[in-house]
């Protein structure tokens, strides 16, 4: 157990391992304590002058102690919320499209990824060019482009 | 020791503080940049990099007594090529060739309006960097950074004495590289071929044809309500614009709302469709600019912007309806 938390501690835990062992952590208090205790040695190893021993106790009375605010939470917050996580299952489920906006500077990808990118999603059956002239008539960055904007209409795909 | 790294740190900002222009703010850079892009007379070779790809171009601007001309030739692969006469614009893909008409109307000058400049330094921070040389011209280097993660950081390097745009790179939230383009040849002024433009007669006739159109006068295109609702738009962008217009192969006007940071600008386009079979949510992405489609119901929506995808993405999925039922 010390031993995996150290190499949690240390980073070297992959995503998956580190999940199952820290849902094995909250049901060790024993363990916990040793987690806090190799986080005091790491502090003190790295800034001797400021090492609180008790951070965690101190933080949970205080935690304790702070009034439950009971107020209705405004409603445009929760929709914003709510388009950000849609936009995140989106963006998951693109990624492997988005691959071409990511790429820059890298290998070009190899001949496999970019079939299957086309098979794995058809772009809509639009004009992309129609959209893209009509939205640079008002865009400031293309005003101060000037005629290197048209590259995004002509670029290879 | 840790000295000595921290004014390695130091040195180039200080470099930069003391070759900053005094009698340039860093807007005035953008307005001359934006100034030049339009007046001033120029041809040179480009070298674009995004997603991995390079390419050359040859681009061309020229402007007499009947307006704007500028090129932008492909010189790579398959034929590419963008011919813009004033509003008038040919694009050519192959055997292909398309032609669109611009609803922008002919910009007086500054073309970055001051609520424009408002609102961008609101949304970035705009620094003046280290001097540079690009195509063998002098440049100054701005920078500008937002202030969130919903938009890109640019740099840009303008020719020192017109404020030609010589080069910019665009980055993301974690400083990679989305695209970058550069002149690696230029010609600023002097004797410019362009016999491509095409010819006057054609174009005034045009003009005159378009007269009797009556395009929408500008007051007019902010005061359309389509009664579509944009909720996600990311914060530090304003509506500029709602407007109904018509588009090559469409059978119904399309409502196109335009938002914008003062730099990024994000296009919202809606429009009935009758074939709603044949389109698939989908994100389109060239270098910093993505284009996201999905469906709702019989309408398509179409969300363009030159913002991080998730942005597109976001906007996109959160427009509704919220007009008269009876639309």
């Amino acid at each position: 157990m010390k031993q995996e938390i150290s190499v949690l501690m240390d980073g070297e835990m992959f995503e998956d391992e580190a999940d199952v062992f820290l849902d094995k952590l909250k049901r060790h208090p024993e363990a916990d304590r040793d987690w806090a205790e190799y986080h005091l040695i790491g502090d003190a190893l790295r800034q001797p002058d400021h090492v609180n021993r008790d951070f965690m106790a101190a933080f949970h009375e205080r935690l304790q102690a702070e009034p439950t605010i009971l107020a209705p939470r405004r409603r445009q917050q929760q929709r914003i919320k709510q388009y950000a996580i849609s936009a995140a299952a989106s963006v998951m489920a693109l990624a492997l499209v988005a691959w071409l906006s990511m790429q820059v500077g890298q290998e070009p990808a190899p001949q496999m990824a970019s079939v299957q990118q086309q098979n794995m999603i058809r772009p809509v059956a639009f004009h992309a060019s129609d959209y893209l002239m009509a939205h640079q008539e008002f865009s400031p960055s293309a005003d101060v482009q000037g005629a290197a904007t048209y590259i995004h209409s002509v670029a290879a795909k | 020791m840790a000295k000595a790294g921290m004014w390695c740190v130091l040195l180039p900002l200080c470099v930069a503080v003391a070759h900053a222009d005094p009698l340039l703010d860093d807007a005035d850079w953008l307005r001359t940049m934006a100034f030049a892009a339009h007046e001033t007379n120029y041809s040179g070779v480009f070298v674009y990099q995004a997603g991995g790809r390079v390419e050359t171009s040859r681009i061309t601007h020229v402007v007499d007594e009947h307006g704007e001309h500028e090129r932008l030739q492909g010189l790579d692969g398959q034929r590419r090529e963008v011919i813009r006469n004033n509003n008038q614009v040919w694009l050519q893909l192959g055997d292909k060739k398309v032609h669109f008409e611009q609803q922008r109307p002919r910009r007086a000058f500054p073309a970055l309006l001051p609520e424009q400049i408002q609102s961008l330094k609101e949304n970035y921070n705009v620094i003046q960097q280290e001097e540079d040389r690009v195509a063998d011209y002098h440049a100054h280097t701005l920078l500008l950074q937002p202030k969130d993660t919903l938009r890109y950081t640019r740099k840009m390097w303008a020719h020192s004495e017109s404020g030609l745009l010589l080069k910019a790179v665009v980055f993301d939230e974690r400083g990679k590289v989305i695209e970058q383009y550069a002149f690696s040849q230029l010609q600023i002024g002097g004797a410019i071929d362009y016999k491509w433009a095409v010819p006057d007669e054609q174009d005034a006739a045009r003009l005159a044809k378009r007269k009797n159109l009556s395009p929408l006068p500008k007051t007019n295109l902010a005061n359309v309500d389509s009664g579509w609702q944009v909720d996600g738009i990311p914060a530090g962008f304003k509506k500029i614009l709602e407007m109904s217009r018509n588009m090559r192969d469409k059978e119904f006007p399309v409502v196109h709302i335009v938002y914008s940071d003062g730099l990024a600008a994000l296009s919202v386009f809606i429009e009935r469709t009758t074939d709603a079979e044949g389109y698939r949510a989908g994100l389109k992405s060239q270098g910093a600019v993505h284009i996201y489609s999905r469906l709702i119901g019989d309408h398509l929506v179409t969300v363009v912007g030159e913002v991080p995808p998730r942005a597109v993405i976001q906007v996109a999925d959160s427009v509704r309806y919220a007009g008269e039922n009876n639309e």
